[in-house]
């Protein structure tokens, strides 16, 4: 089979709004931006926190955060495999094989990237406002709203990189999710499984659409970025 | 910081000393800043003038001494180069006073001839409009302490103007003002009180008039020659 024969059904696929192709494109967008989503709501504010305040343990926790920026995917799957199959701890909860096992595979990987990218930024942030934030007597939370304020068009990118990683993993979302069809296939996993199957077509076609993805991705993160004043931006 | 008790006297620093790693940055300085007056601050370059400045507004905790004076709360600084945060002109404003009322922040703005740049983001504006909104931002407040770092290093006349105008009516309502000032005519015109420092010593805490006309310490004379 050439290279164009396979691209063309999946072009045919695409505009045919195939109900199966859609299907894997929803759920791998429905659970990677809730676990970017949940990733950040947490990771961002964590950031500012660590960026900002001078606390017992913040040198270790940093040290931590920046180490699980290179968790493997496959460990990160174990993990919570471990963790919710029916012998392990969260195992009463039955989230195995289920969206949310993904969610949450996610979620432990993006964590550390939100945080870490997010307290560069707000590191920088934090030495321009320091001394104004003192001298104003503000609260934690106050210097903290006001770096998120301050720092989104950066935060809009760590949001983007966090969501590039989060879809485009297939490690950790075959392990706890286990690819089930109409249940857990998320695109990742389908090309794996189409590829070994030699449905090539179907494959590619998912291939394209994260490349679609990333491209919006992309001019999404260019129009946020135009959208603020050269003065507004970060940097 | 511990609060004072007596009218005359707004802040005193006593036996003040601040060090960094083996550098003793200010040497046991005992000063007493008057209520209501405005107090400048001279010396030379690293004499430690801000960093005293700091240390009385409780942005340095000193090493060793105590300042005593009121809460932190009622008193505002602005800095020698603003710090804009990224956002419009009047956002920036409610973020230094979050108090003021849309009719207060206007009538600050129109004393600042800032009314027309309301809307535009504060990062843009020039330097000596920077400077203006920084002040109307903490005087809007009203402080009992305004800390000052060379406000108008750096500006035109007419920003120059603003700002010196402020000074005096701020002091004129009963803000006491600490400002820190490398333009000798500058602080003839403003000062009341002079603290001159030297090398991180206060060498000389005097009326201003006394400091101009005749300088007790050495050091305080060879900087009028140079001023």
């Amino acid at each position: 089979m050439d290279f164009f024969t396979p691209l063309i059904l999946a072009v045919q696929m695409l505009i045919g709004f195939d109900a199966d192709l859609y299907e894997i494109i929803g759920l791998s967008l429905q659970v990677s931006l809730v676990a970017v989503g949940a990733a950040l709501v947490l990771g961002l504010p964590f950031g500012a926190l660590l960026a900002s305040f001078q606390f017992i343990g913040r040198g270790p926790l940093i040290v931590i955060t920046n180490t699980l920026l290179g968790l493997p995917p496959v460990v990160v799957g174990l993990l919570v495999y471990l963790l919710i199959s029916r012998a392990g701890p969260l195992g009463f909860l039955d989230l195995l094989y289920s969206p949310a096992a993904m969610m949450m595979a996610q979620f432990i990987l993006v964590l550390p990237l939100s945080i870490a990218l997010s307290r560069q930024v707000f590191e920088g942030l934090h030495q321009d406002y320091n001394l104004l934030f003192k001298s104003l007597n503000l609260s934690w939370t106050t210097r903290v709203t006001t770096l998120l304020v301050d720092g989104r068009a950066a935060l809009v990118t760590i949001a983007l990189v966090c969501f590039g990683r989060a879809i485009s993993e297939v490690g950790a979302v075959i392990l706890v999710g286990g690819n089930i069809k109409h249940v857990t296939r998320v695109m990742t996993s389908a090309i794996a499984l189409e590829t070994a199957r030699g449905e090539l077509a179907f494959a590619l076609a998912l291939g394209l659409v994260l490349l679609f993805i990333a491209l919006v991705v992309n001019i999404i993160s260019q129009q946020i970025r135009q959208y603020f004043t050269p003065e507004d931006r970060y940097g | 910081m511990a609060k004072l008790c007596s009218e005359a006297v707004c802040m005193q620093a006593s036996a003040l000393s601040v060090r960094r790693g083996t550098k003793l940055l200010l040497k046991e300085i005992s000063a007493a800043i008057p209520a209501g007056k405005v107090t400048l601050i001279l010396g030379h370059n690293g004499a430690g003038k801000t960093l005293l400045m700091q240390t009385l507004h409780g942005l340095v905790t000193p090493t060793s001494g105590q300042v005593m004076g009121p809460d932190i709360a009622v008193q505002k600084m602005v800095f020698q180069t603003p710090v804009m945060l990224r956002c419009t002109a009047s956002k920036h404003f409610d973020f230094l006073c979050p108090d003021a009322s849309q009719e207060e922040k206007l009538s600050w703005f129109k004393r600042a001839s800032l009314v027309g740049r309301m809307q535009v983001p504060a990062r843009s504006m020039s330097g000596g409009e920077q400077q203006k909104l920084a002040i109307i931002g903490a005087l809007a407040s009203q402080p009992d302490v305004l800390f000052l770092d060379e406000p108008a290093a750096n500006l035109d006349f007419e920003a120059t103007a603003f700002v010196e105008e402020m000074i005096r009516w701020s002091a004129k309502n009963g803000t006491t003002i600490v400002m820190v000032s490398h333009n000798r005519a500058q602080a003839e015109r403003l000062a009341d009180h002079i603290l001159f420092m030297d090398k991180g010593r206060l060498m000389e805490q005097t009326s201003a008039k006394q400091f101009f006309c005749a300088p007790s310490s050495d050091a305080g004379k060879t900087y009028l020659n140079f001023a």
